[in-house]
This record gives C-alpha cells, structure tokens and sequence, in this order.
C-alpha cells in the first residue's frame, strides 16, 4: 500500500465489497419467508446498500494522487458499514425475527465479516493516508 | 502572532487549529451520539398524556426547529471562532462572569447529570441482566463509570470514534425495537387510533419540547468549534435535532400510548434481543455520559486555570461515579436532592445562550464593533455588567415562572427567560454605550497558554 493509487483501489475494493454483502442481505431477507425476517434483512441490507451507492462515486471523483481527500469519504463511509455489522450481529438470532437457522447463520457470518474487514480497511486507510480515524 | 501551547489538552483556552479540524460528518456524529440516549425516548411519553400522533410530529417538529435555530446559532460562534462555549463566555460576560458562567452552564450541571446517567445506567443493566455480581446497581455505576471516563479521559478523537461506531447501531436498533414492540402491540393501525381523551393546547407541547434540550443548545460550540466549515456544526446540530430528536419522542410517544411504557430497551429485550439491548444501553449512555464530563472538564479548566483536561475528567468522573454508586446503589437514596440542584441550575443555562447570541451576531458587530479573538495577547474584559445582569434575570424570571407558574409572553419558563435576557442585554448595552458609560469593567491580556 505505498502508492497513491492503491489507496483508491483498495477504499473502492472495499466498498464494492459492502455493496455486495448488502445485497446478499436484502436477498437473504426475502429468502427468510416471513415479514419481519424481511423488514430486518431489508433496513440493515439498505443502509449499507444506499450508503455504499453514495459514497463509491464520490470516491471514483476524486484524484488517484489525492489520498487525503479519498480517505476522508471511505472512512466515513466504511464506519457506517462497520457499525452496521453490529446490528446484524446482534439481531440475527433473536426469536423474534423467526429466521430459518441457515438464513439467521448466513447474517451473523455476514455481520461478523463486515465488522472485522471492516475495522482493518479503517485501519489500514488511516495509516497509509494519515488522516485519522475519527475523521 | 503566537497561536498559544495547549498545556491543557483538547484545546480547552485556545482556538482548535486549522489541522485539527474535522469533517461535518464528525460533528453530525458526535451531536447524534450525545442524542442516543434512552431518556430522550423517555421524554416522548410526556407528550403522549397530551397528544395523539399526529400532533405530537407537529409540536415535536416546531419545538426542535426552535431549538435547531438557538443551537444552530451559538454552534456558529464555535464554528466560526474555533473556540469552546467557556471561551466564547470571556465576551457577553467578562472573565470573572464566564467563570461564573460556566459552572452554571456545565461545571457544575454536568457532574450532576453524569451522576443521574450513570445511576440510570446501572438500573437498565440491572433490569436486563438481574442476578449476576456485576449487573448490581453499584458494580454497573463504577464500571460504567470507568468506561465513560476512559474515552474523556482520551479526549475528543475517542468520543467521536465512540460515537461513529454506536450512532448508526444504536438509531437502527431503536427503530428496529420499536417497530417490533408496534407490531406485538396491535400494528401500525392500531398506534394511529390511540390518544388521550383530550388535546392539550399546542403551545405547551411545542415548549415542552423546547424545554426538554434548551440547556444543551447552550454548549454546542464544544464541538461545533471542530467543524471544518464554519457552518457545519449549526448544520450538524439543526439536522440531527430537527430530524432525530422528532423520531426519538415519537417513538416514545408511540410506546406510551400503545403500550403504556416508552421503555424500548426493555422491548428490545423481550424480543430476544439481550444483548443488543444491553449494548443500546451501554453505548447510548457512554456516548452521551462522555460529553458530559468533557465539557465539565473544558469548564473547570477555564474557571480555574490549572490542572489538565484528564485530571479534570478523573476527578469529575470519579464524584459522578460516587453519588451513583454509593449514593444511589449502595445506600438506596434517592438522587433527587440532585436532580432538583441541577433543574435549579439549569434556568439560569438558556439566558447565558441568549446572552451570547445578542452579544455575537448584534452589539459586537454593530454596537462595540469588535471581533471575539482569543490568541495570546487578545485583551478581555474583567466583567461584562449588563451580561451578568441579563443572566441572572432572565434566570430567575424562568425559575420564578416555573416554580410560581407566573404567566409571562410565552408561558413556559425557558422561552421566557431566553427571550427576556437576549432584550435586556441588547437595552442595557445600547443605552450604557449610548452614555458614554463602560459596560465592560476591568481588562486581562490572555496569555500564551489562553488564560
């Protein structure tokens, strides 16, 4: 991760990889088969999705020598993601949800994967960038 | 000019360096985990005794679109001269007012509702998780009084990575709790059908909302001074007020009426969401309990102008942590001699905003014609007479109001008191100018270190 470019690359690699796991979140949630298995699939699997949808062609906006000001939106935009990650955590396995144990499985992989690669795109952004976590 | 040495951590006498500042998304951030608090659902149920649904969205609407404007305009001040509330207070009141100022606008207030916070804390956990050593009310007020301490202790960059990773959790699981504890309750249907059988008068709804965080608008400059546009911490503060805070008390409103308790955490729980509902617990409580005792720690520093910002932290924290612990668990009092302090307080916190904002944007622009400066060598006054005289007024005509129910223009305490003070500083500065006579008594050259 020395070059400019790669910052790029991998903020924009990182993001498209969230913009996946939200839509496999809005699939699992039709896959749930019952509405409040959806609705919960639908407003974690959204929130990701929209901010995703924002934040990427922000990011493909701005110059590949620009680190600082490519760092700025991905933090920003993978902190929303990583917080998330906690709400699905949390959520997959409550009874009330009445998720099929292999959708309800799926979710929690899914939130705990976000939430770690998450943590490590923040970290790994902030150091090559400089610009601080707390953006 | 020399921009000064922070020997006191976070800024706390000087202005935030342009390479410091953060974005607007930060401070949006850091005013939404202050917001994350399960109090502030709690205050919807206030206004379900009052209202059906639809006229709780409009006064909630109209009371924080006033409260948006009165923050949205001292967050300016902060934005635009990058420094803290008890800085800005050196000019509407004089050194020795702002110091008087700022204990009663956070020094001493904040001690006390970090205490209640926690004591309030301890109880939630205890209801979730009853029967273990470490969910007593006494063993959760000290450890969640060290975790609210630690990230003050650390300083702004903790409570904004704190309040980046707890906000967008934290609001979606609300709405996720709400939505299910709705949907066992009757459905959407039935919450629009429900109400009290009578409607009280819209004006006392909509100042009842403005009441609810009036003293929190006074102290917006604490962050705001961070932002990286001069405005962005007026339009983190009107959006994260206008916007979420309306959700907040019409969720608790929806809960009160539909089930007749506004405590979503312990919904959160009877869904099965143990867990979560002790992480909204924690994390909506730190997020906020730890702004409180940072600005009560930039308080004390610039009243008295010695020890460092985490000394402060440690020992504010720890007396907070105390009155919960000790006098909360272990010895089962009730912490309303407190409370009733800290609402005393609290009337004299909004004339000290209006007092500020008459000073700022009218008699400093176009009466005195000055700029707030507050590098080393910027000179101050020692007290500013018809400042301290509109505080303390518009204070106790707000308390006198409240307490005697005295009916005044508005007819609720804070409004009043805001409104009267902000008018009797423009008058009594206006005619003191007028007459040649000083208004503001005494000068001090701040010095390197910005006391």
């Amino acid at each position: 991760m020395s070059g400019t470019l790669n910052v790029k690359r991998f903020a924009l690699s990182s993001l498209y990889l969230m913009l996946i796991f939200g839509i496999i979140t809005i699939l699992l949630g039709y896959m749930s088969g019952n509405y409040r298995g959806l609705y919960l699939s639908l407003t974690l699997g959204l929130i990701i999705l929209i901010t995703t949808i924002v934040y990427i062609p922000l990011i493909h906006k701005r110059r590949d020598d620009d680190v600082k000001s490519i760092a700025v939106p991905s933090l920003q935009a993978l902190w929303i993601a990583t917080s998330m990650a906690l709400g699905y955590v949390v959520t997959a396995y409550a009874p009330y949800f009445n998720m099929p144990m292999a959708i309800a499985t799926a979710l929690f992989v899914i939130g705990f994967i976000v939430l770690i690669y998450g943590i490590y795109a923040m970290l790994k952004i902030s150091k090559v960038s400089g610009v601080p976590l707390a953006v | 000019m020399s921009q000064g040495r922070d020997v006191y951590g976070d800024y706390a006498t000087l202005p935030v360096p342009q390479t410091e500042l953060r974005s607007s998304l930060n401070i949006f951030m850091v005013y939404m985990g202050v917001l994350a608090v399960v109090a502030a659902i709690f205050a919807g149920s206030g206004l379900a005794q009052m209202y059906d649904l639809k006229t709780t969205i409009v006064v909630s609407l109209i009371g924080n679109i006033l409260l948006a404007i009165f923050g949205g305009l001292i967050a300016y001040i902060g934005g635009s001269t990058r420094a803290n509330t008890y800085m800005l207070l050196r000019y509407p009141l004089g050194r020795i007012g702002a110091a008087i100022g700022s204990l009663i606008v956070s020094a001493l207030p904040l001690i006390i509702w970090f205490a209640v916070e926690t004591w309030l804390f301890a109880i939630t956990v205890n209801v979730i998780y009853p029967g273990h050593p470490l969910t007593t009310i006494v063993a959760s007020s000290i450890w969640g009084g060290i975790l609210m301490m630690t990230t003050a202790y650390i300083g702004y960059k903790a409570l904004a990575i704190l309040s980046y990773i707890t906000v967008p959790f934290w609001y979606t699981l609300i709405v996720i709790g709400f939505a299910a504890s709705v949907d066992l309750n009757g459905g959407f249907d039935a919450l629009w059908r429900v109400g009290p059988s009578a409607i009280a008068p819209i004006g006392i709804g909509i100042t009842y909302v403005f009441g609810l965080y009036a003293s929190g608008c006074v102290i917006t400059s604490d962050v705001s001074r961070y932002g990286v546009k001069k405005w962005s911490g007026s339009v983190a503060w009107a959006l994260h007020v206008a916007i979420f805070m309306t959700a907040l008390l019409f969720a608790g409103a929806a809960m009160t009426l539909l089930t007749g308790a506004p405590n979503v955490i312990v919904a959160i729980a009877q869904i099965g969401l143990g867990v979560g509902a002790l992480l909204l617990a924690i994390l909506g409580q730190w997020t906020t309990n730890d702004n409180n005792l940072w600005s009560a720690a930039l308080a004390w520093i610039n009243i008295t102008g010695k020890l460092s910002k985490r000394v402060w932290v440690l020992i504010t924290g720890i007396i907070g942590t105390a009155i919960s612990a000790l006098w909360g668990g272990l010895w089962g009092m009730s912490l309303d001699p407190f409370i009733t302090f800290g609402v005393l307080l609290g009337n004299f916190i909004p004339p000290v905003g209006a007092v500020l904002i008459a000073d700022y944007y009218i008699v400093s622009r176009y009466l005195v014609k000055r700029e707030y400066r507050f590098t080393p060598g910027s000179k101050i006054s020692l007290l500013n007479i018809p400042g301290i005289i509109s505080v303390f007024i518009g204070g106790f005509t707000g308390w006198a109001a409240t307490t005697y129910g005295y009916h005044l223009p508005t007819g609720v305490g804070v409004a009043d008191s805001i409104i009267l003070s902000f008018l009797l500083y423009l008058l009594l500065a206006t005619i003191m100018h007028k007459l040649n006579i000083k208004f503001e008594v005494g000068e001090k050259v701040i010095s390197e270190i910005g006391i």
